[in-house]
């Protein structure tokens, strides 16, 4: 089982669209994937149609392994599950912690009902400093987004220097550039330069700012299944066969 | 994801459509059906194993697809044709095939065209709370059948007990018996090679013989297609079965018929089997090939390849030959004039015992066949010539005709007590004479071999030393069977023949 994390301390850069679309992927490629909605505002769930479950807000809701595999919901979709928003930042630790050990309870128990994943797949909020260090460790790639600007273009290199200070592996780190308009020759510069500079850290795979992105918020639904053949998909779709290479090998 | 406990249910196509009628708790029952169809085809073996243990074997496109009740759908693609289940490729299929004879080949029951299509049911933000996979098969033989495959989503249990309570309320029924073969095919012909003849105490023994005879003989009908085109060799072997059914009664029921019409019916189907006999034989040499090689030594398979080659030649041969005599007008009338005396009946010539009431008639053959083996077995040790051992053989197994046919008339129970010591019995004794029968011929196929041509000098070789393992073989057979004897003839058997067949008496 591999975590992937889907993370930036900015908002609006396209974490969560890039989660609905790669675990859609990686569930159509055959992996078994849970897709975690991290955001209090429940986002992901949103674009699944998934109700935020209010039981989450139980305290005592994660000492129990029985209401835990209860709170995941079925997607539409075949091998895609959904853990709606509202978990604390202390119940997700523990979740982390729980999903890492092949032993923990929680494991066997979603092992039983064959039920186990082969991805989980983190869309994280913006600003979760106090859990981000734990969240890093826990996850075998981080996937970052980055809108090619200079402003962007600083928060990587920040990213970088927090992996290097708390002695993280940097190989863990998978950028890419978001909501791309190639055309404008300010973002083709930052692309370049940037391709320079962090070489294997970013990944080929360019997600270009797209209507059809735009609209899944009146579609509710991955653009990879809403707009098949849109080329925003077929983006989406070199970007989860770069990542699949790079974490899953081969 | 799937949970475990998916199911299988079936209904007509009219119910599945008032389903989107049907109140579901808020949420909203949709039905959509991809666009075109595909043609299928069901296959089973002869005498339906899967129809019989509830599965379906659809076959689509190139692949195939396994209904089972218990766990749903199997599908694997390119195993479509696949005639025997040891001959599927590992897989899904293939494990749901689970239990199917290996001899059996699968044959199509029917076809038809086929659409799949979802059920399921959305809440008000349109998200699936519970889905159903249908499928929808129509047969070109008139039928048709929509299956409904639960299938739960993950956190969403209520929705799918309330799909599966709409399913039944609109009269979906759980997958799995007999009905969903008569709904998508209900021109399906029954067959079963074990018919149950229903018989009381009070039927004349003579009604029982001719309803016996009248039973088995569409039985060895049924068969005489596959036997022609070589589906499988289970054919002949239970069109033997039949017809050596039909002459046990002629034999064992006693002065029922009258004696010179007795001796007239049993050459008659006595003739009918011996058409049959070398085929049968060279059959179960060849099924046995594999356990041939391994009783001799890596050195002398080369001499046994000549042998089974031989053996495949003859084989066709033989085949061709008897499915030539099964379709010639001579054969063909003389089996319907069988099928018509035991029908009507008129025709057939009473003996002094046809009025006798069946039970008495069964105690009475029944005991005294039990007496005459008891007598000979007692008096079996390490010195009695084998012929007597094969006797002892013939007995046990007119014992067990006898209470096979005459099964209705005792107490299921104490009479299942009896069948089973005695099956291993005649298991012992079986092998005794399978060992000796096989010595026999592999000698006689020695006798018959050509020295002077290439390679049969080898093929000698592995064949003497075939038999010399048989021997061994038969010897240890031989040394068991005063043992098995013993264990079959226990105080409790003893008591129960006197109970069920002697009114108690010694
Ligand atoms: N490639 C894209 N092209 C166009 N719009 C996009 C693209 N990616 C995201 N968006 C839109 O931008 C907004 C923010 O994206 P979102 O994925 O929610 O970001 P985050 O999760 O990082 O806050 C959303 O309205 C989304 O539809
Ligand atoms: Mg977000």
């Amino acid at each position: 089982m591999k975590i992937i994390a889907c993370y930036s301390n900015k908002g609006g850069v396209g974490k969560t669209a890039t989660s609905v679309n790669l675990a859609y992927a990686l569930a159509q490629g055959g992996r078994r994937v849970l897709l975690c909605d991290l955001d209090p505002q429940g986002a992901s769930g949103f674009y699944f149609r998934v109700k935020p479950s209010k039981k989450l807000t139980d305290t005592r809701f994660f000492e129990d392994v029985e209401r835990f595999t209860k709170a995941i919901r079925g997607s539409d979709f075949d091998n895609l599950d959904i853990l709606p928003a509202n978990m604390t930042f202390r119940d997700f630790d523990i979740f982390l912690a729980r999903m890492r050990n092949s032993r923990s309870r929680l494991k066997k128990a979603l092992k039983a009902v064959k039920g186990d994943y082969d991805v989980i797949l983190l869309d994280c909020p913006p600003n979760i400093s106090t859990l981000s260090e734990n969240v890093f460790r826990a996850s075998d790639a981080i996937v970052v987004p980055v809108i090619p600007t200079t402003l962007s273009q600083r928060t990587f290199e920040q990213l970088k220097e927090f992996f290097r200070e708390h002695d993280l592996p940097a190989k863990k780190l998978h950028g890419f550039f978001s909501m791309a308009q190639g055309v404008k020759s300010l973002h083709g510069d930052t692309m370049d330069e940037m391709r320079r500079e962090h070489g294997k850290r970013l990944m080929k795979a360019t997600i270009p700012f797209a209507s059809e992105v735009e609209r899944m918020g009146v579609h509710r639904a991955p653009v990879l299944a809403s707009a098949p053949s849109s080329g925003a998909s077929a983006s989406y779709g070199a970007l989860h066969d770069e990542l699949v290479a790079r974490v899953f090998g081969k | 994801m799937i949970p475990d406990d998916t199911k299988l249910y079936f209904m007509s196509a009219a119910a599945l459509e008032g389903l989107s009628d049907a109140p579901a708790g808020g949420l909203v029952p949709v039905i959509t059906w991809q666009e075109g169809v595909s043609p299928f085809q069901v296959r089973d073996t002869f005498d339906r194993e899967l129809r019989t243990t509830g599965r379906m074997l659809i076959e689509l496109e190139g692949g195939a697809e396994v209904l089972s009740p218990g766990s749903g759908s199997a599908a694997q693609p390119d195993v479509g044709g696949t005639r025997f289940v040891a001959d599927f490729p590992e897989g899904p299929v293939k494990a749901a095939l689970g239990g199917l004879s290996p001899l059996r080949c699968l044959l199509p029951v029917g076809a038809g065209h086929l659409r799949r299509g979802t059920l399921s049911l959305l809440d008000d933000e349109q998200k699936t709370r519970a889905r159903a996979v249908l499928l929808h098969l129509d047969a070109t033989e008139g039928g048709a059948l929509t299956i409904v495959q639960l299938q739960g989503l993950r956190g969403y249990d209520k929705a799918l007990a309330r799909l599966r309570e709409m399913i039944g309320a609109a009269g979906g029924k759980a997958f799995g018996d007999d009905t969903a073969y008569t709904q998508l095919f209900p021109d399906l012909a029954d067959y079963t090679p074990k018919p149950v003849v229903p018989l009381d105490r009070e039927t004349k023994a003579f009604d029982a013989a001719c309803d016996i005879i009248a039973a088995y003989l569409p039985v060895a009908r049924a068969n005489e297609a596959g036997v022609i085109a070589d589906d499988d060799t289970e054919f002949l072997h239970d069109y033997r079965i039949a017809l050596r059914k039909v002459r046990s009664v002629l034999s064992l029921f006693k002065d029922v018929y009258g004696a010179e019409q007795t001796i007239e019916l049993k050459g008659r189907f006595s003739d009918l089997m011996a058409a049959t006999g070398r085929l049968r034989d060279l059959d179960v040499y060849l099924l046995e090939k594999d356990a041939f090689y391994a009783l001799v030594p890596d050195s002398l398979h080369v001499g046994l390849d000549r042998m089974f080659a031989l053996f495949a030649e003859q084989r066709a041969a033989e085949q061709q030959a008897l499915a030539r005599h099964l379709r010639s007008a001579a054969y063909r009338k003389e089996i319907a004039a069988l099928c018509k005396l035991f029908d009507k009946r008129r025709k057939l010539a009473r003996g002094g015992k046809a009025d006798k009431p069946a039970y008495d008639f069964a105690c009475r053959l029944i005991w005294k066949r039990y007496r005459k083996i008891c007598t000979i077995a007692e008096a079996i040790d390490a010195e009695t010539p084998d012929h007597e051992v094969h006797e002892l053989r013939i007995h046990c197994k007119k014992l067990r005709y006898l209470m096979e046919f005459f099964a209705p008339l005792f107490p299921d129970g104490p009479f299942k007590r009896l069948i089973k010591p005695l099956k291993k019995l005649q298991d012992n004794l079986g092998l005794f004479n399978d060992y000796s029968v096989q010595q026999e011929s592999l000698q006689a196929f020695l006798g018959g071999l050509d020295g002077a041509e290439p390679g049969n000098l080898q093929a000698a070789q592995s064949v003497g030393a075939l038999i010399v393992v048989l021997h061994g073989r038969q010897l240890a057979e031989r040394a068991r069977v005063v043992d098995s004897f013993a264990a079959f003839n226990s105080a409790e058997t003893r008591q129960t023949f006197r109970d069920l067949f002697h009114g108690g008496k010694e």
